[in-house]
């Protein structure tokens, strides 16, 4: 027995000691690969490759440079901004409706309401969408009048499609469903039981959200935010829709690729879609990494 | 919640309202509110026969991109799964570029290597790859959830062990027990690519979406009751979708595709 047992413990596997065979397996995704080359890799790449020429045409970050100055610094910026400004007004209202929808007991079909509407919205659909809101809100719209009828005109006021604030309205009808999505799983994830916990140490509904509530519910929120801000940034169709201004970078880089462009500017163009890239990579680089540090509170 | 309700609901009243009422906006009041309302803005549409077209090629898009999407990634995302579990976080990876990529910059991309690749890009079609990339994040998410849902392993096996090739095992074993995965896959990219705009538009093809908008110069009521008719044929994919989810499972499911509805190109 006993130098069965040593003999057993002194076997070891061959292929655990060495080189694991190589796996053929991978082939199998070749068509897969292919594709995603084919059609994804190589025109992002080539944007890439045109950016990186100088106006002489050599090699060189010049362009890129370029692309950040003068009006398409100010493109950038505003850019940024509505998005940024459009993400936060989403973030708040869709956090807070859908705490409303996940905690509200009566009536019981809420919560599905809110989803499956949510669903929808958050894909809706860029020219009917910005149909929808020139119809509403445009010069002719319906609801302008409606205003108008009260004495108070709103385009006298400033408003319009092609400032923030008019942005904003427009985008939020996606990002708030977008952000009730997100959202909703993670509310779901906070215990009742933390609650009562806080409740019975003596703390007020304050510091339950301050103590547990809002960190727990942190990295979604921002992750939200993250990617309702990458989501408003790259957004063309409805922008496309409402207004011409060279202001929204996307525009901006649609009136390039439609040939209105200076000679010898063809890479300060495709640079303004390689800046696009970087920004959203780093927004959704930073939501990923937000999002699998919410995900641990989900798994109950 | 009143006021999100109001939100979401006026825009498509608005819209309703203008391309299905004859009244200008100047013309509205409460006299005139209940004039003239018909369908003949939306009617005269369908008798274009521009109209007619984009409709088709649209169509045609849509069905060749679902049929070329469940084509590749149903045996990719099987194959994944069966014999390479650790490759998973790569493709997981792979498809949230779509994501990172918006679709602006990915037609600045075809607009660059467009002289080498004319032929191909010649063709209206063309445009079915690339719409593929767009909804890939949807429908990979999709099908592999389905297959997770599944015992695959025991499935493949069984099918395999009563000496069934690989292709009727796909098709008699594991597609009928993919069935919601496929569909929800399926009704995503017709919703994607009926309102798809951004990269039809720059490459200047005729399909749905890019028509309405440019119907609206000359027929403004028109373009809007087609806009509004769009909403309308998502908004029914979407409903039929979640009821036929939800029949088959929790809820779990419904929240994860329509959670994969990160905004793709519909923007």
């Amino acid at each position: 027995m006993e130098g069965r047992t040593t003999g057993a413990a002194l076997t070891v596997s061959p292929i655990a000691a060495g080189r694991a065979p190589r796996n053929w397996a991978w082939l199998g995704l070749l068509p897969f690969l292919a594709f995603l080359m084919l059609f994804l890799v190589i025109p992002a790449v080539s944007v890439f490759q045109q950016s990186l020429k100088n106006a002489d045409g050599s090699i060189g970050t010049e362009s890129m440079a370029q692309a950040f100055r003068g009006q398409n610094r100010d493109a950038f910026l505003f850019s940024i901004t509505f998005s940024a400004a459009a993400a936060i007004v989403g973030v708040v209202l869709g956090a807070l409706l859908a705490y409303a929808a996940a905690t509200a007991r009566r009536p019981r079909w809420l919560r599905n309401v809110v989803t499956s509407f949510s669903g929808v919205a958050a894909n809706l659909g860029g020219i009917p969408l910005a149909f929808a809101f020139l119809a509403l809100l445009g010069r002719q719209g319906l609801l302008t009048k409606i205003v108008g009828a009260f004495g108070y005109d709103l385009y006298k006021a400033g408003f319009g499609f092609d400032t923030v604030p008019g942005l904003i309205t427009v985008y939020s009808y996606f990002n708030i469903p977008l952000m009730v999505l997100i959202t909703l799983p993670a509310i779901d994830g906070l215990k009742t039981s933390w609650r009562e916990a806080s409740t019975n140490l003596g703390g007020t509904t304050w510091t339950y959200w301050r103590r547990v509530g809002l960190p727990v519910l942190a990295p979604s929120l921002l992750g939200g935010f993250l990617l309702l801000f990458a989501n408003s940034f790259s957004a063309y169709a409805t922008a496309a829709a409402l207004t011409d201004t060279s202001r929204v970078v996307s525009l901006r880089l649609a009136f390039f690729l439609g040939g209105d462009v200076n000679a010898g500017e063809d890479a300060v163009g495709y640079s303004l879609a390689s800046w696009m890239i970087i920004i959203m990579a780093v927004s959704m680089g930073l939501y990923w990494i937000l999002r699998k540090r919410a995900e641990r509170w989900q798994q109950s | 919640m009143l006021f999100c309700s109001l939100f979401f609901l006026l825009p498509l009243l608005a819209m309703a309202r203008f391309s299905l009422q004859n009244v200008p906006v100047i013309r509205l009041g409460w006299s005139t509110l209940l004039d003239k309302w018909s369908l003949s803005g939306v009617t005269k549409a369908f008798g274009e026969q521009e109209f007619r077209d984009a409709l088709g090629l649209s169509v045609k898009l849509a069905a060749g991109t679902v049929v070329l999407t469940l084509g590749l990634l149903v045996p990719t995302a099987i194959w994944v799964h069966l014999r390479l579990p650790r490759a998973r976080a790569f493709i997981e990876f792979l498809t949230v570029l779509p994501y990172v990529i918006p679709a602006i910059a990915l037609v600045a991309g075809i607009k660059v290597i467009q002289p080498h690749v004319r032929w191909f890009l010649n063709s209206d079609l063309s445009l079915i790859p690339f719409y593929m990339v767009l909804a890939l994040p949807f429908t990979y998410r999709s099908i592999d959830a389905g297959i997770r849902a599944l015992d695959l392993r025991t499935l493949v096996d069984a099918s395999r062990g009563l000496g069934a090739g690989w292709g009727t095992t796909l098709r008699r074993a594991l597609v009928p027990n993919l069935r919601t995965a496929i569909l929800s896959s399926a009704f995503l990219t017709t919703a994607v690519v009926l309102g798809e705009y951004t990269i039809a538009n720059v490459l200047l093809r005729d399909t749905l979406p890019t028509f309405t908008a440019m119907y609206r110069g000359p027929e403004p009521q028109g373009s809007y009751g087609l806009a509004l008719l769009t909403l309308v044929a998502t908004t029914m994919l979407f409903a039929l979708l979640s009821v036929l989810t939800r029949a088959r499972r929790g809820s779990a499911d419904v929240t994860s595709v329509a959670l994969a509805a990160v905004k793709s190109e519909t923007t």
